[in-house]
This record gives C-alpha cells, sequence and structure tokens, in this order.
C-alpha cells in the first residue's frame, strides 16, 4: 500500500491500489469507472487543485491487453494519482474523458494517432495528427510492438 | 472555393506554418505547428491546430536504444530546455536503479537548469519585442541572452545541447575560477533583467498590446489542463520544483511567482519575475556548493536495469514536463513516454483566441511561449469576390491584410 491516502476517495471504486516511483499512486480500475474516478478527486480536493496531466497508453502485447493510464496531478497535495486500467488490444475502446476534462484533447489524439485506441465520444480523432501521411495510410500505429516500425 | 459559413461575407485563413530553420535537434523554438484561424471581420471566429510537422517518433527510438543511448536522444527533444528533459528522464533511470546523486552533483543540475529556465524566458520575451515591432528590443534582449548563453558553456562546455546530465551525477564539475566568470556574468545580466522588466511593465504601447488580450480565467486553466507560467499568471500556484521538491530544490530557496493578471502582460511579467528569481538561486547556488564529488564514474554504472516503471516531473521553463519510463528488465527501456508541457498548451489552447482581434493572434501565441518564429503566411479567403491571396503575418499585425 501506498504511504500517500490521496487515492482514499477512490476505494471503493478501486480494485487494487498500488505505489509507482517516485511516490505516485496507482488506482486500478474498470475501463468505465475512470471518469467516475477523476470526478471523485474532482470533488474530493476542489475542482481548482486537481487537472489531468498526462494520458500513458502502453502496448502490452504478451498479455493481449492496451494499459491505459491516466496521470491526474492533485497538486493542493503535492502528489499524482494514476487512474490505471486495462482494455482489449484486439479492439481497444474506451470512453472519452473529454466529457470532464478538456485537458484530455491532445493525449486521447496523439495516442488514438499512435497505438489506435479509440476514444468514443470524442469527434476529434484522426490519422496523422502526429504520424506521417504514408505511416498512417498503411494503418500502422507505431507504439504498437508488432507495428515493424 | 470554400464555401462560406453563414452571416460571414470575408474570412480570413491564417496558415501559421512554423518551419526549422536551426535544424531538426531544434524543434521546441521554431516549432513546425500550423495554426489555422478563421475570422469574420477581425474578429477570431474559429482555430483549429495542426500538428505532426516534424514528429520524429522519440519515444519508439527510446525503445529500440539502450537506457544511457536515450540520455542523448531525450537531450534532443528540444534544443532550448535539453537540460530539463536530461534531467527528469535521468532521475528516473536514477529511481529504477536506486541511486542517489551526490549534494553537489544535485546543485550543479538545479545551476544548469535554472540558467536554462534564464535564457529561455529571455529568448521569449525578445520574440514578443519583435512581434510588437520592437525589434531593437528584441536585438538586446538577445545580446543580454548571449551572456546567459555563455555562462551554460562555462558550466556545461557547451551553449545549447549541454548533454550535462548523467546517472548518479553530471559531466563536469566546477571549479574556483569558473564559479568567479559564472559570478561575473551574473552581475552583469542582473541589472539588464531589471531594465527589461520595468520597460514591460511601463512601456505605453507593450501595455496597450498586451493587457487584457488573452484572458484565462483558472477554472479554463484547469479544465484545458494549462500548465507552467501561463497558469501561474492566472493565480495557480503549480509548480513541480515545489511539488516534487527534486534535486536540490528543497534545498535553494527560490520563490513560486503566481500573479493574478490572466492576460499576455501578467504571462510576460512573470517570466521577467521568474528570471530574476532563478539568477538569485544561481547566485545561491554559487555560494553555497556543497563540497564533494560531482561526477560519477560511468564505467561503475549498471548495464542492465531491473523491472520497473517510474514517473518523473520537472519544471521546464514552459511549464511541467513529464516523463514515464518502463523497464521489463535488461538493457533497453519498454516504454518511454514524455509529455512536453507545449503538448498542452499549445494543442489545448484554440479557445484563447476566440473573440480576439486577428492582430492578438500572434501576441497571444507568443505569450504562451509557444516555440516560434516563422508564421509569415496567411491566406486571405474573400467569399464576395471568390478570391484568395496570401499576406505576410505582419501586415495582418499591422492591420493591412
Amino acid at each position: 500500500m501506498p504511504e500517500s491516502d490521496v487515492g482514499e476517495p477512490l476505494k471503493e471504486l478501486a480494485k487494487e491500489i498500488q505505489e509507482m516511483k517516485v511516490g505516485r499512486v496507482v488506482v486500478i480500475l474498470d475501463p468505465e469507472k475512470v471518469e467516475e474516478a477523476f470526478r471523485k478527486l474532482q470533488e474530493r480536493y476542489g475542482y481548482l487543485n486537481v487537472y489531468l496531466s498526462t494520458i500513458v497508453g502502453t502496448d502490452l502485447k504478451s498479455e493481449g491487453k492496451i494499459r491505459m493510464d491516466y496521470y491526474v496531478n492533485v497538486f493542493s497535495e503535492s502528489t499524482y494519482v494514476v487512474l490505471r486500467t486495462f482494455i482489449e488490444r484486439d479492439d481497444p475502446k474506451i470512453k472519452t474523458m473529454l466529457n470532464i476534462s478538456k485537458a484530455a484533447f491532445s493525449g486521447e489524439c496523439e495516442t488514438y494517432d499512435l497505438l489506435g485506441v479509440k476514444f468514443e465520444g470524442n469527434p476529434y480523432l484522426k490519422r496523422s495528427f502526429f504520424v506521417p501521411k504514408d505511416v498512417a495510410e498503411k494503418g500502422v500505429f507505431p507504439l504498437r510492438k508488432d507495428s515493424g516500425v | 472555393m470554400d464555401t462560406a459559413p453563414e452571416n460571414v461575407t470575408k474570412a480570413m485563413e491564417i496558415p501559421m506554418l512554423l518551419e526549422v530553420p536551426v535544424g531538426p535537434q531544434h524543434p521546441a523554438l521554431h516549432e513546425p505547428v500550423l495554426l489555422k484561424v478563421y475570422a469574420s471581420g477581425e474578429r477570431v471566429v474559429r482555430v483549429e491546430v495542426n500538428t505532426g510537422y516534424n514528429h520524429r517518433g522519440i519515444e519508439k527510438l527510446a525503445e529500440k536504444n539502450t537506457f544511457y543511448k536515450d540520455i542523448f536522444l531525450v537531450g534532443r527533444v528540444c534544443g532550448i530546455c535539453n537540460t530539463v528533459h536530461a534531467n527528469c528522464y535521468v532521475r528516473a533511470l536514477e529511481a529504477l536503479l536506486d541511486k542517489e546523486p551526490p549534494e553537489r552533483a544535485k546543485y550543479l543540475r538545479v545551476l544548469a537548469m535554472e540558467l536554462e529556465r534564464l535564457h529561455s524566458h529571455m529568448l521569449i520575451e525578445a520574440v514578443m519585442a519583435e512581434i510588437l515591432g520592437y525589434d531593437t528590443l528584441f536585438m538586446h534582449i538577445m545580446r543580454d541572452r548571449e551572456l546567459i548563453m555563455k555562462a551554460k558553456e562555462i558550466l556545461t562546455g557547451a551553449r545549447v545541447l549541454a548533454d550535462y546530465m548523467m546517472v548518479g551525477g553530471v559531466r563536469r564539475d566546477l571549479n574556483n575560477e569558473k564559479i568567479r566568470r559564472l559570478n561575473e556574468i551574473l552581475d552583469k545580466v542582473e541589472p539588464r533583467l531589471n531594465y527589461y522588466m520595468k520597460l514591460f511593465e511601463e512601456d505605453v504601447t507593450i501595455r496597450k498590446r498586451l493587457e487584457g488580450v488573452g484572458v484565462i480565467p483558472p477554472r479554463d486553466i484547469i479544465n484545458y489542463g494549462l500548465l507552467g507560467p501561463i497558469a501561474r499568471a492566472s493565480g495557480l500556484k503549480m509548480d513541480a520544483r515545489l511539488q516534487d521538491g527534486y534535486d536540490a530544490y528543497r534545498d535553494v530557496p527560490f520563490r513560486i511567482i503566481v500573479r493574478d493578471d490572466k492576460d499576455s502582460l501578467g504571462r510576460m511579467l512573470l517570466r521577467w519575475e521568474e528570471a530574476l528569481n532563478s539568477l538569485e538561486m544561481c547566485r545561491y547556488i554559487l555560494k553555497n556548493l556543497p563540497e564533494g564529488e560531482a561526477v560519477p564514474d560511468e564505467k561503475r554504472l549498471s548495464r542492465v536495469f531491473p523491472k520497473g516503471e517510474v514517473f518523473t516531473t520537472v519544471e521546464a521553463p514552459r511549464g511541467e514536463l513529464t516523463y514515464y519510463v518502463m523497464s521489463a528488465g535488461g538493457t533497453q527501456p519498454y516504454r518511454v513516454k514524455i509529455r512536453t508541457p507545449s503538448f498542452n498548451n499549445i494543442i489545448n489552447s484554440g479557445f484563447v483566441y476566440i473573440d480576439h482581434e486577428l492582430a492578438d493572434v500572434p501576441v497571444i501565441l507568443v505569450s504562451f511561449d509557444p516555440c516560434i518564429s516563422c508564421m509569415e503566411r496567411v491566406t486571405v479567403i474573400d467569399y464576395r469576390k471568390g478570391t484568395r491571396r496570401k499576406v505576410p503575418i505582419k501586415e495582418v499585425v499591422r492591420g493591412n491584410a
């Protein structure tokens, strides 16, 4: 269990709470509960003290999953809460966070372009957001471990 | 010809295609990003941010190289703030190895990063002066900035790409002669910073062009995830140096500068204040540098990294920069994720331009410190005449388009 109790409001939602270096609290959730977890952090620590900092998608090829991490900076508590969830690698879909935080825009567009995760409800997803056109036209998602890039 | 939106007779499409004049290893200042601005009359009605002109696939490259080679790779993500990138990544590696650098190295790292903040802030202030039509002021600030570049060279051995950070320390140490020269430079630069700050505070034209332009309420800052000086100029006390207290930031006294102006002027004045504060920090470090070793023996470092994951942050000149490094065990990282502050600040900030005059667009963009220079091409679309013509952005700023 992590030293910080910043993840405490998410205890009921979480499948498990772990710790990541350096001092981050990792809350493992079902994909449909990520938005609710973010909302709970906002309610507990105040709207102006919590923001979505980074979205990290990781291809876990051997497990057949894509891991989605939402790094939420709770800066009034000087720590980060990582909302972590796993989605199917074959058909990676997850609900967009745009309804609750516009900060998700850049991260979701990037993750779609590089990893192929579809954020349902985000109308701005497009290929070639970052990836060069010739790579995008081949349907390659470069950060997939078997992309051949 | 495009179809005219309802009730619009004339629109301007401004593709601010920013090129890379210095070379591919310096994309941050001259970032190739396309800002499509749609205007009804002089009023901006829509802004699209297009990216992808210079994506180099660094995250993928990092997976293919060793942990140590990646230190040099991440230093090349950005020319202006290469030491903060390297620092953030190196601290992630140190966390994986459970290694702590010596106190002297921590102080020297902070010195390098604060010198970087100083010259980065001076650079964007100079660019702002140029955009406002003060070309001489631009040159004066750049001349004084060169002194800081020299200081960085004395410390790290290079003006721009320092490659100063190493796992377990820094690459070069300081001696008394170098400390004397650095102090001399700081003494020269301080009165200049005070002068420029006063100029930005008091000059009528600068105030007219910046005051009340690009106002962002704190709620929008949080909602859109805007970072660094932009957030602090809107009254939010967020700073990774305070939050994570990495390296020597818990020991070296510094102020988190917060202003309530919320506008472009506030952002520029905040940067001058921060530059002055960085200068004070540099002086403190040079005076209170701990004794001991700072340069580790590279041959003794472990080539193989244990399994694990780390998330580190650093307060870059433009805001919170984050690195996620995952090791599956071995010599190469499984995943490296870099989120630069401009990634949020520029891509998410299209909403700020709405309802401003076209001439305010470059001012707002520069106040975000987006690493820009060559936004020279503007297309004016006249829906009534059915024509498109290209004019330089400077003409738009002067109201001649």
